[in-house]
């Protein structure tokens, strides 16, 4: 069963909401940065939306447009990924229960605090009554959910999917990352952190929703051939080889592999020696220095790969090699969160 | 052709008991787990749980972990159910095998992170535990105390995750990805969780009484349980001793309101009658249902319509478990699939505790008394979760010659 991207919307650190395909990089060097939100009222009702986090408004905004920008009306699941899921509530509540000594506490900063209230909430609105499902896998959360759209895809179960990664990014969560080692703490540009001698990202947060289906036309943006996940892959390099090989094909065959380097020296050597075992003459690209490193960031990958595809343009400001792709038939997408969970996704042109 | 999934291994640790066997024991006997809390520092002890009858301590001692490892009680009660599950199936992971492993959690390592907070933000005395606190993590403590899991993912929708686990652990089971999975979920009681509860003003000052018409709310549980899903050829290749089969599951939303079910149960029928459709049984073939029954107003009435328009008049035994281990929230569904599972092995019904008197709007009333030699072929499991997220699995009778 072919699966392909119809549609897809995304609120990140760069100028993605409402622009179709890839627009000009903002580049940071600052650690610590937030989304470029749209305005919120032109696509919410206040009143009804009133008591939602920040992040459920960003994530029924991508989910409202990623639906409008495919052309279906209502999906068969909605399958989500989260790395922390409303993280500011969650903050709140425990603050004030730390503070008030479990007394006068919030219900609502309670319930939004659960991970799966973005994926409810996005049913809820869309009044949608199929598979519902929140994944919550650190750094390949997004990933887990697009693997389970694609087994219910394979089961005949459903036509349509909206998948979606949605993480925010606090002061307080950055705070207590940084204490252990996630975020640079030298002067840095994002543009450059493909080099970096040091080891920590840079922080980002996002919103990506991305619908599924069985039925391509025109507008599709490329198909999602296959998905793998694995968990601390003895010899990732063969790992790759196998996926490949699983699917009828041979390094040559990638067009363009683009990778999850984050400006982590101890993380980038893992995809850069998969690189240069594998990979050598082949067109390099990389994503979380637009997108910054956060728990579904890999959605941000997902979205910039379907660009690539449908628009076969390879932008220089994601290129890490300055090789020029032969083609834009096969696209690996190689992620890795801090060198435990690993996915692979292999895209092809429609 | 996909494969089946047979089910050859579960573990389990509840208010009721610290393995499969001691739940047996307290489910024919009547013996409920819910009481005073004594590990739980809350400043709301009057409001009745059902802990694990362990202290920290003596898990970080059966399980040989130094206590200062950074090991949050929903990840040493996870290890201690997974170790039983893994043991009564005969397995030990390894990297040579296609094995995964998955979880759910709601609130990950906050059992720590409520206590830690302040220090979390002012100091490094306790940065351990922030690696520790997203739900993910959570998991990969677990994963990791075996080694040789090459698949861990982690579910959390709320008190659906760990029947999810189980339906994502059956389907990666039928398309051949991997062979063996061991999927539930675990959960320990917080501070996070009780007020978080106590603020929706759901819970029951008393113990809970599901499907009566006195209900006031439920009483909160902590617990773990995994089962091991298998493919029968993965089994069979070992010979493996199969405890029984999960013939069909079903996932549906009842999108309706965040904290609320719908008054027909939309969401829950609609789960109900995808398992009984995926596993090809007729309503009048199910024997018992384990409902979710959590002893609120708002659930039991809701899943008692739902149950009355997916079963007509035919309804089978139902009885909600939850007054013996408490609401054990993301971990109820695979708690419950293991009770579901000692019901089909063992041939007896489950009792619903403490009920007196019939929902006026519900037509059956649940099983109030054990019933023992009961032949039972096919169980019915309900989970549901905040969100509408509503999960049911079958259960079935595992028989070479005739399946």
């Amino acid at each position: 069963m072919a699966v392909y991207i119809q549609g897809i919307s995304n609120i990140s650190i760069q100028n993605t909401f409402g622009n179709a395909g890839i627009p000009q990089p903002v580049w940071y060097s600052e650690p610590y940065v937030r989304c470029i939100d749209p305005d919120f009222k032109s696509f919410l009702n206040p009143m009804e939306t009133r008591r939602m986090s920040r992040l459920i408004k960003r994530a029924i905004i991508t989910a409202k447009a990623s639906i409008s920008d495919s052309g279906i009306e209502m999906p068969d699941a909605i399958i989500s990924g989260t790395g922390l899921g409303s993280i500011d509530d969650t903050e709140k509540f425990l603050t004030s229960m730390i503070q008030n000594d479990e007394k006068l506490l919030q219900p609502t900063f309670f319930i939004q605090s659960t991970h799966n209230t973005i994926s409810s909430q996005i049913a809820i609105t869309l009044k949608c009554h199929g598979h519902n499902n929140t994944f919550v896998q650190g750094g390949i959360s997004f990933e887990c959910a697009l693997s389970e759209g694609l087994l219910l895809f394979a089961d005949n179960k459903i036509r349509t999917a909206l998948v979606g990664g949605y993480d925010e990014m606090t002061p307080s969560y950055f705070k207590l990352l940084n204490r252990i080692g996630f975020w640079k703490k030298e002067p840095f540009t994002s543009q450059e952190l493909q080099n970096s001698k040091t080891c920590g990202s840079m922080a980002g947060e996002g919103s990506v929703s991305v619908v599924l289906s069985t039925s391509k036309d025109q507008k599709s943006y490329a198909e999602i051939k296959a998905l793998e996940l694995l968990y601390m892959p003895e010899d990732i390099s063969k790992s790759v080889m196998d996926f490949l090989g699983r699917n009828d094909l041979k390094t040559r065959d990638i067009d363009i592999i683009i990778t999850g380097i984050n400006g982590d020296n101890v993380g980038d050597a893992i995809y850069k020696k998969i690189l240069s075992d594998l990979f050598i003459d082949q067109a390099h690209a990389w994503f979380k220095h637009l997108s910054g490193e956060y728990f579904t960031s890999a959605g941000f990958g997902v979205w910039l790969t379907a660009n690539i595809i449908r628009n076969k343009i390879l932008p220089s400001f994601v290129s890490l090699n300055n090789i020029e792709p032969m083609d834009f038939k096969n696209v690996l997408l190689i992620n890795h969160y801090r060198n435990k969970n690993y996915s692979l996704i292999l895209f092809s042109a429609c | 052709m996909t494969e089946r999934v047979l089910v050859t291994g579960m573990g389990i640790v509840s208010g009721i008991g610290n393995s499969v066997e001691e739940t047996l024991i307290s489910l024919l006997n009547g013996k409920t787990g819910v009481g005073t809390v004594k590990y739980l520092n809350t400043n709301h002890a009057d409001i009745p749980c059902s802990e694990v009858k362990l202290s920290d301590k003596e898990m970080f001692s059966i399980l040989s972990i130094p206590e200062t490892a950074p090991v949050t009680r929903t990840a040493l009660m996870g290890i201690m159910a997974a170790r039983e599950a893994l043991s009564h199936a005969g397995i030990s992971p390894s990297k040579s095998m296609r094995i995964g492993f998955i979880s759910s959690t709601t609130v990950g390592g906050m059992e720590k992170s409520e206590l830690y907070y302040p220090d979390f933000l002012e100091n490094d005395s306790r940065n351990d535990f922030i690696r520790v606190h997203d739900c993910g993590a959570c998991t990969e403590v677990i994963a990791d105390y075996f080694g040789g899991f090459s698949y861990v993912s982690t579910i959390s929708t709320a008190c659906s995750s760990s029947a999810n686990a189980i339906a994502l652990g059956s389907n990666l089971i039928r398309h051949g990805i991997l062979d063996i999975v061991v999927a539930g979920g675990t959960e320990c009681l917080t501070k996070f969780h009780l007020n978080g509860f106590n603020t929706l003003m759901i819970l029951d000052r008393a113990l809970c009484r599901p499907f009566d018409a006195s209900r006031s709310g439920l009483n909160l549980g902590e617990g773990a349980a995994y089962l091991v899903l298998e493919s029968e050829l993965s089994a069979s290749s070992r010979n493996a001793k199969v405890l029984c089969r999960v013939s069909g599951y079903g996932n549906a939303c009842d999108s309706y309101h965040q904290t609320a079910s719908s008054p027909d149960g939309k969401g829950a029928a609609l789960a109900m009658k995808q398992a009984l459709e995926m596993s090809q049984l007729k309503p009048y073939e199910i024997d018992y249902i384990n409902a979710h029954g959590t002893g609120t107003i708002n659930n039991d009435e809701s899943e008692g319509v739902a149950i009355m328009n997916v079963f007509g008049g035919n309804i089978p035994p139902v009885s909600s478990t939850k007054a013996f281990t408490g609401h054990t929230t993301s971990a109820a569904g695979s708690v419950e699939a293991v009770i579901s599972i000692l019901a089909l092995k063992e041939d007896f019904l489950p009792p619903n505790l403490n009920f007196k008197n019939k929902i006026d709007k519900l037509t059956f009333e649940p099983v109030s008394e054990l019933k023992r030699d009961i032949k039972i072929n096919n169980v019915l499991s309900n989970s549901f979760g905040f969100g509408g997220n509503n999960t049911a699995i079958v259960f079935s009778k595992f028989n070479l010659t005739t399946n």
